[in-house]
This record gives C-alpha cells, sequence and structure tokens, in this order.
C-alpha cells in the first residue's frame, strides 16, 4: 500500500499525458491529484507519527501547488526557451518530485530516505531552470551540483553508519533502520558514530538550506516558477528537516546526541543570522522569501538543538507552520508576477490596493516574520523557551537577532510594497496589462493561495487542541525512536 | 598495492590536465580501478555480480559516452579553463597524497583496507569540482566523488545490500545527463561554460 500511495501522484501526472482535450486534461489533473493526495489516510496507523505528519504535509501542499499550477501555467512559467519548458513536461516532473517528497517521508530506512532525497534533486532540476532564461539555468546548475554534492556527503555518512551498525552485529538489512539501531542494545559509543551522523547533518543539511551549505537555495528557490518555489521552501525543505529528525533520534541510540544537537544548535543560529541580515539587502520578493527559508530551517535546527519535549514540539511545529505560511507566500508572489510582471520590490507599489495578491502577500510576510495570529508565532515563543530551559544563551541570542532582522526586512517590504506614492493609479494600470485568467483557473489560484495561507492561520489553535497533544506526543519520539 | 600508481597517476590528471577528453580517460581509469578492487566482494552471489556489473557499465561506459557524444557536439567544452596555475594544482595533487597517506596511518582505522585510496579518490572528486572553471568539470567532478563513495561503501559497509550501491549509481547517473541536458542549453549564453558567468545571482 505504500508503494502505491508513493507512486500515485506520478502515475496521477502521466494519467492526464494522452488526453487531446486541453478542458478534459486539466479536469483529469484535479481529480488525479485529489485522488493521490486522499489515498495517504489510508496509511493510517501502518506508518509511525512522525512519518504521518510529514505525509500529510506533502500531500496537502503537493495538491495545492498541483491546483496553483494547473490555474496559472502558461502566462507565468516560461516562455520555451528550453526544449523542456513545455507544459506535459512541468506536471509530469512536478508529479515526480510529489512522489519523490512522499518516499523521503514513508522510508523506514536511511537508504531509502536518501533515495527519495535524491530523487527529488532530480526531479527539480529542470524544474528550476523551467523558464530556459540564463538566470534559471545558473540557478538550475548550483542546484543540481551542490545538492548533489551535499547529498554524496549524506551518502557518505550513511555508509559510515553502516560500518558502524555492522560492527554492532545488526543484521545488513537492518544496519541503516532508525528502529533496530534504536532497538539494538549498544554498550559503549562507537567511535566513528560523530562522523557518520556529522555528515547525515551537512548533507541533509545542504538540502535544507542551512548556512554554510545555502548558497543554492535563494537562486533556485527564486529562480523556480511560484508553485515549485513553494513546494521547495515550504515542503522539500521540510523534507530535509524531516531527515535531519530521524538523524538526531539515531544519534540518540547511538549515544552521539548531545554532539549533534551542538552541531545543530550552531548551524541553526549561525543560519538564521545570517539569512536575517542577508534578508535586509534583498530587492526580489522572491530572493527575499528565499532568504527567509533559510532563517526558518535555521530556526528549526536551533530548536532540534535546544532538543527536550519543548524543543522537539517547538521544531515540529514550526516546520508544519512554517511550509503553510511560506507556500501561501510563493504563491502570492506568483500572483503579484502574474499582474505585476515582475517582483522586483522597488517595482511593487499599491499591492493592496488592488485584486486578492496584495491581500495574500501581506498575511503570508505578516505569518514568517512569526507575529499572532500565526501559528509561526507559537513555534518561535515556544523555541524561546526552549532555548532559556536548555540555558544555550549565546546561540539563542544569536538566533533572536536573526528573527528579528528578519521581521523587520519582512515589515519594511511589506510597507514598500503593499502602500505607495500615486500607487492606486499605478496598480490598476499594472493589472489591468496582465494576461486575463479565466474564472476556473482564477479560483484555482486564489483558492490555492488561501488554503495554504488558511493553514498557517489555523495552526494557532492547534497547541491547545487534542491535534495539539498529538503533536507533542510525536514530537517527542524525534529524541529517540520508540 | 598493484593499483595505487594508477589511482594516483589518474588523479593527478584529473586535478592537472586542462583537456576534458583527457580528464575523462582518468575518469575511466580511476573508476574502473575502483570497480576492480570491489570487484570480489561483489563475486559472492549471482545476483550481486549481476548488480555490480550493470553498476559498473553505467559508470565506466554510459556515462562517459554521455559526455563524449555532448564534446561532440560542442568542441568548444573541450578546455577545461583551470582556476589555478599549474604549479598550485600539481601542490594539490600532492597534499591530496600526503593527506591519504596519514589517512592510511591513522590507529583508528587500521581495520578499514584501502582507507587511503578511499580518501584520495573523494578528496580528487571534491578537487575535480574546484580547480576547473568549466562546468562539465562539475560533471566528472561529481562522477569521481561517486566513485570514491563506492569504495567507501565496499570496504567500510561490505554487508550492504548491492541495490543501495545500485540506486547511488543510477542517481549519479541520471545527475550526469540532466546536468548535460542544462549545459546544452546554458552554452547558447555561454559557449566556453566558463563557471564565472554563473555570477548573476548574487547577494
Amino acid at each position: 500500500m505504500i508503494g502505491f500511495v508513493i507512486a500515485a501522484p506520478f502515475a496521477a501526472a502521466l494519467a492526464a499525458l494522452p488526453l487531446r482535450n486541453a478542458v478534459r486534461r486539466r479536469w483529469t489533473r484535479i481529480v488525479s491529484a485529489l485522488i493521490a493526495a486522499l489515498l495517504p489516510s489510508a496509511l493510517i496507523g501502518t506508518v509511525d507519527g512522525l512519518s504521518l505528519v510529514f505525509t500529510a504535509l506533502v500531500s496537502c501542499l503537493g495538491l495545492l501547488a498541483t491546483l496553483f499550477s494547473i490555474g496559472s501555467f502558461a502566462d507565468d512559467f516560461g516562455n520555451g526557451a528550453a526544449g523542456w519548458s513545455r507544459k506535459a513536461v512541468y506536471f509530469v516532473l512536478l508529479g515526480a518530485f510529489w512522489s519523490a517528497m512522499l518516499l523521503v517521508v514513508l522510508a523506514n530506512n536511511f537508504a531509502l530516505l536518501w533515495l527519495g532525497i535524491s530523487a527529488t534533486t532530480l526531479a527539480t532540476a529542470f524544474l528550476v531552470g523551467f523558464s530556459g532564461e540564463a538566470a534559471a539555468l545558473e540557478a538550475a546548475w548550483k542546484y543540481l551540483v551542490l545538492c548533489s554534492v551535499g547529498i554524496a556527503f549524506a551518502l557518505l555518512g550513511l555508509v559510515v553508519l553502516a560500518h558502524v551498525s555492522a560492527a554492532a552485529g545488526l543484521a545488513p538489512t537492518e544496519a541503516l533502520s532508525w528502529t533496530a539501531i534504536a532497538a539494538h542494545g549498544w554498550t559503549s559509543v562507537p567511535t566513528p558514530a560523530r562522523l557518520a551522523t556529522a555528515l547525515m547533518i551537512v548533507g541533509f543539511g545542504t538540502k535544507a538550506g542551512l548556512v554554510p551549505m545555502h548558497a543554492w537555495l535563494p537562486d533556485a528557490h527564486s529562480k523556480a516558477p511560484a508553485p515549485i518555489s513553494g513546494l521547495l521552501s515550504g515542503v522539500l525543505v521540510s523534507c530535509a528537516l524531516y531527515a535531519i529528525m530521524r538523524t538526531v533520534g539515531t544519534s540518540a541510540a547511538l549515544g552521539v546526541a548531545p554532539f549533534l544537537q551542538d552541531l545543530l544548535t550552531w548551524f541553526g543560529a549561525l543560519s538564521a543570522l545570517v539569512a536575517g541580515t542577508l534578508m535586509l539587502t534583498q530587492r526580489d520578493l522572491k530572493r527575499l522569501l528565499a532568504y527567509s527559508t533559510v532563517e526558518h530551517a535555521g530556526i528549526v535546527a536551533l530548536a532540534l538543538g535546544f532538543g527536550g519535549p519543548l524543543g522537539w514540539f517547538a521544531a515540529l511545529f514550526h516546520v508544519v507552520s512554517h511550509a503553510f505560511a511560506k507556500s501561501a507566500a510563493f504563491f502570492a508572489a506568483g500572483m503579484v508576477q502574474h499582474e505585476r510582471r515582475t517582483t522586483m520590490i522597488v517595482d511593487l507599489h499599491g499591492l493592496w490596493s488592488v485584486g486578492h495578491a496584495g491581500r495574500f502577500v501581506l498575511g503570508a510576510l505578516t505569518a514568517l516574520s512569526g507575529m499572532p495570529p500565526f501559528g509561526l508565532f507559537v513555534s518561535e515563543s515556544l523555541l524561546v523557551v526552549a532555548g532559556v530551559a536548555a540555558h544555550r544563551w549565546l546561540p539563542l541570542g544569536f538566533g533572536l537577532l536573526g528573527m528579528a532582522l528578519a521581521f523587520a526586512a519582512l515589515s519594511r517590504t511589506a510597507i514598500e510594497i503593499e502602500s505607495g506614492r500615486g500607487a492606486h493609479a499605478e496598480a490598476r494600470r499594472a493589472s489591468s496589462a496582465a494576461p486575463p485568467v479565466g474564472p476556473l483557473r482564477s479560483w484555482l489560484i486564489s483558492g490555492a493561495a488561501a488554503c495554504a495561507l488558511a493553514g498557517a492561520f489555523a495552526l494557532v489553535v492547534v497547541p491547545w487542541t487534542r491535534l495539539g497533544a498529538a503533536l507533542q506526543a510525536i514530537a517527542s519520539t524525534i529524541g529517540g525512536v520508540r | 598495492m598493484t593499483v595505487e600508481p594508477a589511482l594516483l597517476i589518474a588523479g593527478a590528471v584529473l586535478l592537472m590536465n586542462t583537456r576534458t577528453a583527457q580528464v575523462l580517460v582518468a575518469y575511466i581509469v580511476l573508476a574502473a580501478t575502483v570497480s576492480a578492487l570491489i570487484a570480489t566482494s561483489a563475486a559472492e552471489s549471482s545476483l550481486s555480480l549481476g548488480l555490480f556489473v550493470l553498476s559498473t557499465a553505467l559508470k565506466v561506459v554510459v556515462a562517459p559516452i554521455g559526455i563524449v557524444i555532448f564534446l561532440r557536439a560542442n568542441p568548444a567544452a573541450g578546455d577545461l579553463r583551470p582556476s589555478l596555475a599549474m604549479p598550485a594544482r600539481l601542490a594539490l595533487a600532492v597534499a591530496f597524497a600526503l593527506i591519504a597517506r596519514a589517512v592510511a596511518e591513522m590507529p583508528s582505522l587500521n581495520a578499514v583496507p584501502f582507507r587511503d585510496l578511499v580518501a584520495y579518490v573523494i578528496l580528487c572528486g571534491v578537487g575535480t569540482l574546484i580547480v576547473h572553471r568549466n562546468l562539465l568539470a562539475h560533471v566528472v567532478g561529481l562522477l569521481v566523488l561517486g566513485a570514491g563513495i563506492t569504495l567507501a561503501g565496499a570496504v567500510l559497509a561490505p554487508t550492504l545490500p548491492e541495490s543501495v550501491e545500485l540506486g547511488a549509481t543510477f542517481d549519479g547517473l541520471i545527475a550526469t545527463f540532466i546536468g548535460l541536458g542544462l549545459v546544452r542549453v546554458f552554452i547558447a549564453h555561454n559557449p566556453a561554460l566558463d563557471v564565472e558567468s554563473l555570477r548573476r545571482l548574487r547577494g
């Protein structure tokens, strides 16, 4: 059943290929994506809680990105400059990307997880360079090369981990299973365990965009088509952080958790601080959002580094909240790009006064800046408490400074693009020049952005509900598989 | 160890040579040598032998053929345009060999065979990625890095299922062809495929 769930999005994308009628093809894509997103519900009770949370996240946002893509395609994604800049290729690669992310979160061992992470790079390289423009090709190249190097180091880490497991007497088929490693009675800390987990953190951290392995992320996330940027920033980074969470659990079993948590704490603090600083210098809305992803990945790493039930819960809740908020932000940026034909902040004024795009952008930027009433406010507050409880004052200080800088950058941008002198007339003129979008497509675009933003908003109450209690129980397993 | 000189020379050629075709030959020698080193452990069952042969064919034959076809269509990509001067590249090759020797003498790694070769091949992969300005060097560098990790897998975790190795090989192969696909379009903007052109997106 798990294999069927993983293959479903890719199969759904292929299902629409033979249809010649554009309307039938569009509806086939919508219905098959809905089925692919609902299928994982059959896995409740068969996979562990952490996998289930991430599967729900991938399915939900994979569906929204597909719907947004169906609504917005053709006008905004490319001019056919490259051989792959075709609608059919786009949807097949999107389906493959979605399936690869499901493989990451539904794998029961590090070998399959690694293959999934690696497959996401291969599925999305052409999507990042989809427009065929020089800048997009540059971004795709950096993405392919740097992520391939990163995941090569993760593979090296897995090889060392398999060596450690084999030396301890684990069966070859269980050498990379986190459940088997956790269940094994480790009597002493194996010597290469630190090396194995550190290489895995560097490898998966490259994919998560942690500083200093982040160089590819701002380029790739800002040059990809908007729904792909949403998936890359909101979901793929979450999948990489999921891999890091599994590594943290394994490190606890191996007895090297304090070392790994120290490493994560400093990666996280550095990421939040560097990204927050660079956000202040950005002039492109999508690039600003991409750097915001680096900052939020840093916050999650910081929370994982602080550890403890509060730290684990803050990390998990932050991943979920960020995924919704960032997807909404990129969807909104895509709407702005469609209306204004640019995402340069200096050219965007008066967004509030015309159409829905400005409101979605404002909502998403508010959510990402960590202000109430959005889920990120709760998770960032929990992070501070976790840091205080762990007495990690210096990394917490760096993290808080990074968050403050990011808040300043996002607030300044929101004010700049939502208001502006003579903005109303200029905005109306720019919007009326945009290519028209039919009612169904318009509904799909706005609906997808609204759902993602509503998700980021609704999450604020979750910690006080039964779902929140369930999430806390799941988060408590991050520090060691039970 | 008879294979050491072959790997040593292939690694040095990867770092010091400026012609893409010659560097590709060095990669083939290196990948074939690595495959020869791990062949005995792969011959334990017919399934593992079959997977090993398939994996070797993909790395040593299919990937280089793809690059050769690309080079014939785009002769301008034949110069690797190193970013370091020859003495610096030679010093790097010597430094990698010395580091590999130091790894061989680490007491904690005494039980690991070919530990020096693993370190050398991985370092040469990273070095190939860094020292050349031609984008094709990135593709070759990734393949060399993959060969180093394959060797590491064979000596550190010989009991790891061959499917993992095959999956990693397929991943490397697909990455190679995706890279060539991107370069094919990129060449219209940058005929020399100079890495310096990857500086539009900064900050």
